[in-house]
């Protein structure tokens, strides 16, 4: 009977202390998923201190995909205790949720993560090719590139601290530029940037590790220098304005330089060309209608040849003879003198071998000898006159 | 004169469509602000559900946008003191579109499930942040 308590009194022990165990091995935070810079992710439900059971993850998108394994799970000291996601296994903007198996022994305790946006889950990578320029008057400016792809999709946090400070101090920017207003040549300042994915693009508070640092100014010890490249070598620093309105067929990778450059490039073609085109319009309206020579090149008269006939059609009254200067007895010599009466012809019928009897007697016929002579008696040519 | 007129004015024109960008981005954005400003104003109780497109496909933006921009006529301010800054920002609403892909889109406005004003106007905030991410640069 006491081995019999003792044996149960051991069990429940055993089951307590494993219960414990196991519910500690179930991480009260759940798993924390971070995308970095959009190219992979990580899924951790805890570390190794916490940790001793066997896991495995299974994951899915909503409505999207049927649920997979892990791949590739992380592991520290042989327990494994996250899951690496490759770009292509990320969906954004579809809900994601994870299930997690723990076992230990026999049992299996199952853990399920709510829907995640992987949108607001980004952690952009540090910004890199910090540069600094020293304007006139005393002014920094300070400029740097982000491997992440979507530059509007970020904003940025400069943090510095000269020597003879002792706090630093932090500024909110929305470009990729900062202007430090006063410096002094003194002191040797520090400057820090790190970025975010702002409010445009999704709903996270992840902000990126701090970058390397840049410095400037001169120190008592040792010459700082600003780590300066070449004003050549910036990529596409550009201001919120420039990259508002300059966006057209010209790409930024064509005008290196600075971004005070960038902004009088921008103020050339947003309001110098169309003011230069308007007025070259204007002026050449006003040319136009004020010089007549110019007018009479461009838009020439329409001969009317009416003008070399009004002599003909005015002077003359339309004597086309007497405009074109023909002599006078020409003239006359057209005009008929003498006055015609109407002549009628009719044919002649043919000879029918008969002597005709002539009325007026003038002179009589001979007769041919030999040819019969045959009186006609009727003659066609009674009444009929030939001759002029 | 009219030849000349005319010339000069499509060398006007051509030189300002040089300068033109595509200020899609900014659109965008002022879309963006406009909800938000949204849903600090818009009445959430006692009022009609509305259809709210959840991560549509990209097929489907274009109808996801037309549905919620019907949702957002019915919208009503949460009291008279916000009217005005509330009809600013409905005017916005509407006159905003979306370049159609052409695409078939399976699902249609009334296939989507019936939220509040508040989630829907929430729906919409992701929606537009998922079209400003996928904005390029130079446009869209």
């Amino acid at each position: 009977m006491a081995v019999h308590a003792a044996f149960l009194a051991s069990t429940i022990l055993l089951l307590c202390g494993m219960g414990p165990c196991l519910a500690a091995a179930h991480s009260p935070s759940g798993v924390e998923c971070v995308l970095f810079n959009e190219e992979y992710m990580t899924c951790m439900w805890g570390s190794r201190e916490t940790l001793t059971a066997n896991y495995s993850l299974y994951y899915w998108y909503e409505n999207r995909s049927p649920v997979m394994e892990c791949k590739h799970y992380l592991q520290d000291q042989g327990v494994s205790i996250g899951c690496y996601f490759n770009q292509s296994e990320i969906i954004q903007f579809q809900p994601f949720r994870v299930l997690i198996n723990a076992s230990l022994g026999s049992r299996t305790l199952k853990f399920l993560s709510k829907p995640m946006e992987l949108q607001d889950l980004v952690k952009p990578e540090a910004p890199v090719n910090l540069t600094i320029r020293n304007m006139s008057s005393n002014q920094l400016q300070l400029t740097w590139t982000s491997p992440y792809p979507k530059a509007q999709c970020l904003e940025h946090a400069v943090k510095y601290k000269s020597n003879k400070d002792t706090n630093w101090m932090e500024h909110q920017v929305k470009g990729d530029i900062f202007s430090f207003p006063s410096v002094d040549y003194e002191k040797y300042y520090t400057f820090y940037v790190r970025s975010k994915i702002n409010s445009y693009c999704g709903r996270t508070q992840l902000w990126s590790e701090w970058s390397v640092p840049v410095v400037w100014g001169s120190n008592s010890t040792s010459k700082g220098s600003s780590h300066g490249h070449p004003r050549r070598a910036i990529d596409v620093p550009t201001p919120l304005l420039w990259r508002c309105a300059g966006q057209g067929s010209m790409s930024p990778q064509l005008f290196p330089g600075t971004a005070e450059e960038q902004l009088h490039w921008f103020w050339i073609h947003t309001v110098l060309i169309p003011i230069a085109s308007c007025l070259l319009l204007l002026v050449l309206v006003v040319l136009l209608v004020r010089m007549e020579r110019v007018w009479v090149i461009l838009m020439p008269r329409i001969p009317n040849p009416s003008k070399n006939f009004d002599e003909l059609f005015i002077t003359h009254n339309g004597n086309f003879q007497e405009w074109a200067g023909v002599p006078k007895d020409v003239v006359e010599s057209f005009r008929p003198n003498y006055s015609e009466n109407i002549c009628y012809v009719s044919e002649l019928p043919p000879k029918d071998s008969c002597e005709p009897l002539w009325e007026s007697g003038n002179y009589s016929p001979s007769v041919m000898p030999g040819t019969p002579a045959a009186p006609c008696e009727h003659s066609p040519y009674k009444n009929s006159y030939v001759g002029l | 004169m009219e030849r000349m007129i005319i010339f000069c004015m499509l060398f006007f024109c051509s030189s300002m469509a040089l300068t033109a960008a595509p200020y899609k981005i900014v659109k965008y954005k002022q879309l963006h602000k406009t909800i938000t400003l949204l849903q600090n104003t818009v009445k959430d109780q006692d009022v009609e559900l509305l259809h709210t497109p959840e991560n549509p496909v990209d097929e489907c933006l274009f109808t996801a946008v037309a549905c919620f921009q019907k949702g957002t006529l019915k919208l009503q301010p949460e009291n008279s003191k916000v009217n005005s800054t509330f009809n600013q920002a409905i005017t916005v609403l509407k006159k905003f579109t979306l370049r159609d892909s052409g695409k078939q889109c399976e699902s249609s406005c009334e296939s989507y499930e019936k939220k509040k004003p508040k989630e829907f106007l929430k729906s919409f905030e992701k929606l537009i942040q998922k079209v400003i991410r996928h904005t390029r640069a130079e446009g869209y």
